[in-house]
């Protein structure tokens, strides 16, 4: 009997102890802001699957690559850009086909420090070819469809030198590149290559300090001062909107994440408790401080968005609104960690993330967490409210300290009209104008619904007033009256 | 408590000169009264941060300290009667510092009254009527800095101008004392420490 208790004991130990062993801790620590700007740990949203080499690729390793798209089907192109060649395979990096050289006007043609990549879904690949100063785009089967060189405008300086570096394509067929230099903003090209103007300009950012000196420095000195110039971008995406996704590098701007529509104005929606800029919480002296350079942003559709912050190596996924989903990443050696992050790519569900320093990609899986966050920002996104609760729901059964998900759960229940509910929530989420909103409702409702008790108890109180004051008249009068008899 | 404990701030806060005249020449203020008024304003600052409405109540939850709010509200109300007992006293003012304590702690009875209603009124506000709770209560602080000055103007027997002069003056030298203050306390820490010191050392040495 007792025999048999104990291998029970260890039957059951053993049974406990398997499921731990399959969960591999991930390398670091996720996060997102609470509305006091503290960070709140979260559990992982994405775990490290596997990093991909040119050695597993079978193709060499790569030499300091710059650029890695995905396409919808699945596909995988990698820019590996200093042996100058594109590396093709599919999400299951099995089949791999390398393009190193194409064919440009019935001549063999080579790429030269190319630095940004963007395929559509036909397969026409655009190569921002910065060493040859050129956009080449090539067909599927590797020939050049078109070339588009240094363009010939009135508005561009005699000097110029045109160095695209990273570019996107919309469903037109226009080009948008960022290219080094160059200030204006981005340049568009139309589907025939033909340049036409630049979108989207950033401002100049001046701090106070700047202006200070500035006002104090005497004539001779200001000329020799840095000239203000504004930043120049640092990545492009597009979503399926035709709505270019922008990236800049500017340690003064509160805006280093841009939506641009069509005629260039910035339309990215900030609701949130703080600034879409990565990092808002950071050292400002010393070492690791300052606040996230972010190199690459990747749209995931349903309104979210993943920027790549290549200075701490960090990934922060935002919604529609603006609100910071979850931060995670790091640097370090370890799988999931990132040396030099360059670009941001999605596979599917899943997150890819080259790394130039390691020269390799990280795949990343999303969890379960990461997979139900997702999920109901998409419902939330698309309007299925009812789904989007359940989801929601489902997130708050894993992290209870996540104020997002009260929020969704707030604003899903206020369309239900269900307002006492909806207070609740916008409570938990600390949202003060949504909880006046639901409040308001609720008052009114309350109103209504005990308008006769309401003015009973108003018409009573005014009464009482009333008689209150007739007495104290009557008795302050009686008194006076027998003053007066008194005398 | 007698009617003329709470009648008589009540006539105070409607009817200043008058009210203030009677505190300083017919002994009719009470410190008793005087505490409670202060006491009470207490109560309210902790029952505001604790209990106002959500849409108006930006206070942090997790680091709400009633004690900090009790030293907070009544040091500097200590901090001011010291000052300004210092200051007038050069400046040939009338008032005693009891008198002074007293005039202060009266002239604090709008912000005592309104707070605790506008408390209980804010949990049925929406951030429309928000801007009525700011209102209502920078209301309150105006009516207290004006009986404060006609406080400070009878108990001393200033004209307005010097009233106002001698006020700047107390600011300041409120920064004073709380400098002198933070002076002397870094030093008994430094003393303290040298003291701890050899101490220490003689310990490791024996």
């Amino acid at each position: 009997m007792r025999k048999l208790l104990i291998m029970l004991a260890a039957a059951a130990l053993l049974a406990a102890s398997l499921p731990a062993a399959a969960f591999a801790a991930a390398p670091y620590e996720a996060y997102t802001y609470n509305y006091y700007r503290d960070s709140v740990p979260l559990p992982a949203p994405f775990l490290p699957e596997r990093a991909v080499s040119g050695q597993e690729l079978g193709v060499g390793s790569f030499k300091d690559p710059n650029d890695i798209y995905v396409t919808n089907d699945g596909t995988v192109y990698i820019l590996d850009s200093g042996n100058n060649r594109i590396i093709q395979t599919d999400d299951s990096w099995s089949q791999v086909e390398v393009i190193a050289e194409f064919e440009a006007d019935g001549k063999q043609d080579t790429f030269s420090d190319p630095c940004g990549l963007f395929v559509t879904d036909e397969g026409r690949i655009y190569v921002a070819d910065t060493g040859n100063a050129r956009i080449v785009v090539l067909n599927g089967e590797g020939e050049a469809e078109k070339v588009i060189r240094a363009p010939e405008s009135d508005i561009l300086p005699d000097n110029f030198t045109f160095a695209p570096v990273k570019l996107t394509v919309d469903r037109a067929g226009r080009i948008f590149v960022v290219a080094r230099g160059i200030y204006e903003g981005l340049m568009q090209f139309d589907e025939n290559g033909a340049f036409i103007g630049y979108a989207g300009t950033i401002g100049v950012t001046q701090t106070f300090s700047d202006k200070l000196w500035r006002m104090l420095a005497t004539d001779a000195q200001r000329e020799r001062m840095q000239l203000f110039i504004p930043t120049e971008f640092s990545n492009v995406d597009i979503d399926y909107k035709g709505f270019v996704y922008s990236t800049s590098i500017d340690l003064n701007s509160q805006t280093p994440i841009r939506r641009l529509n069509p005629s260039g104005q910035d339309v990215l929606k900030r609701f949130g408790y703080y600034p879409v800029m990565g990092d808002v919480r950071f050292r400002i002296f010393g070492s690791n401080s300052g606040p996230s350079r972010l190199t690459d942003i990747k749209v995931l559709g349903d309104g979210m968005y993943t920027a790549l912050d290549a200075f701490r190596g960090r990934l922060f996924t935002y919604n529609d609104e603006g609100e910071l989903l979850y931060a995670f990443g790091g640097k370090g050696t370890q799988l999931g960690v990132f040396n030099t992050p360059v670009a941001v790519e999605r596979i599917g569900e899943k997150l890819a993330v080259l790394d130039r320093g390691k020269n390799n990609i990280v795949v990343f899986e999303p969890t379960a967490f990461g997979s139900a966050v997702h999920l109901a920002s998409a419902h939330r996104f698309n309007g299925r409210d009812a789904e989007a609760v359940e989801m929601w729901r489902e997130v708050l059964r894993m992290n209870a300290n996540y104020d997002i998900a009260y929020l969704g759960i707030g604003k899903s229940l206020l369309m239900e009209k269900k307002n006492k509910e909806a207070m609740e929530y916008f409570k938990l989420g600390l949202q003060r104008d949504y909880y006046s909103l639901a409040y308001k409702r609720y008052r009114r409702e309350q109103m209504q619904e005990n308008f006769g008790a309401f003015m009973t108890g108003a018409l009573t109180f005014a009464a009482l007033l009333a008689a209150i004051v007739l007495a104290r008249k009557r008795s302050k009068g009686r008194e006076a009256r027998r003053e007066a008899g008194a005398l | 408590m007698k009617p003329e404990h709470y009648k008589f701030p009540l006539h105070v806060m409607f009817h200043p000169f008058d009210g203030f005249w009677d505190l300083k020449y017919e002994g009719r203020g009470k410190t008793r009264v005087a505490l409670a008024i202060l006491a009470l304003l207490v109560l309210n600052v902790i029952l505001q941060k604790q209990f106002a409405g959500f849409v108006v109540n930006y206070n942090d939850p997790r680091y709400l300290n009633s004690l900090d709010d009790l030293q907070y509200t009544v040091l500097p109300f200590l901090l001011f009667c010291l000052s300004n007992w210092s200051i007038t006293t050069l400046m040939e003012g009338e008032g005693k510092f009891k008198e002074i304590f007293m005039a202060t702690a009266y002239a604090l009875l709008p912000l005592a009254l309104v707070n605790l209603p506008m408390t209980y009124a804010s949990r049925f506000m929406t951030l429309d009527e928000a801007p009525f709770f700011y209102l209502i209560n920078g209301f309150a602080v105006v009516w207290c800095g004006y009986l404060l000055f006609v406080g400070i103007m009878t108990v001393h027997q200033y004209t307005p101008a010097k009233t106002v002069l001698t006020l700047a003056l107390t600011v300041i030298a409120m920064g004073i004392v709380v400098f002198l203050g933070t002076l002397a306390f870094s030093m008994a820490m430094q003393i303290y420490y040298f003291v701890y010191d050899i101490y220490r050392e003689l310990i490791f040495r024996m």
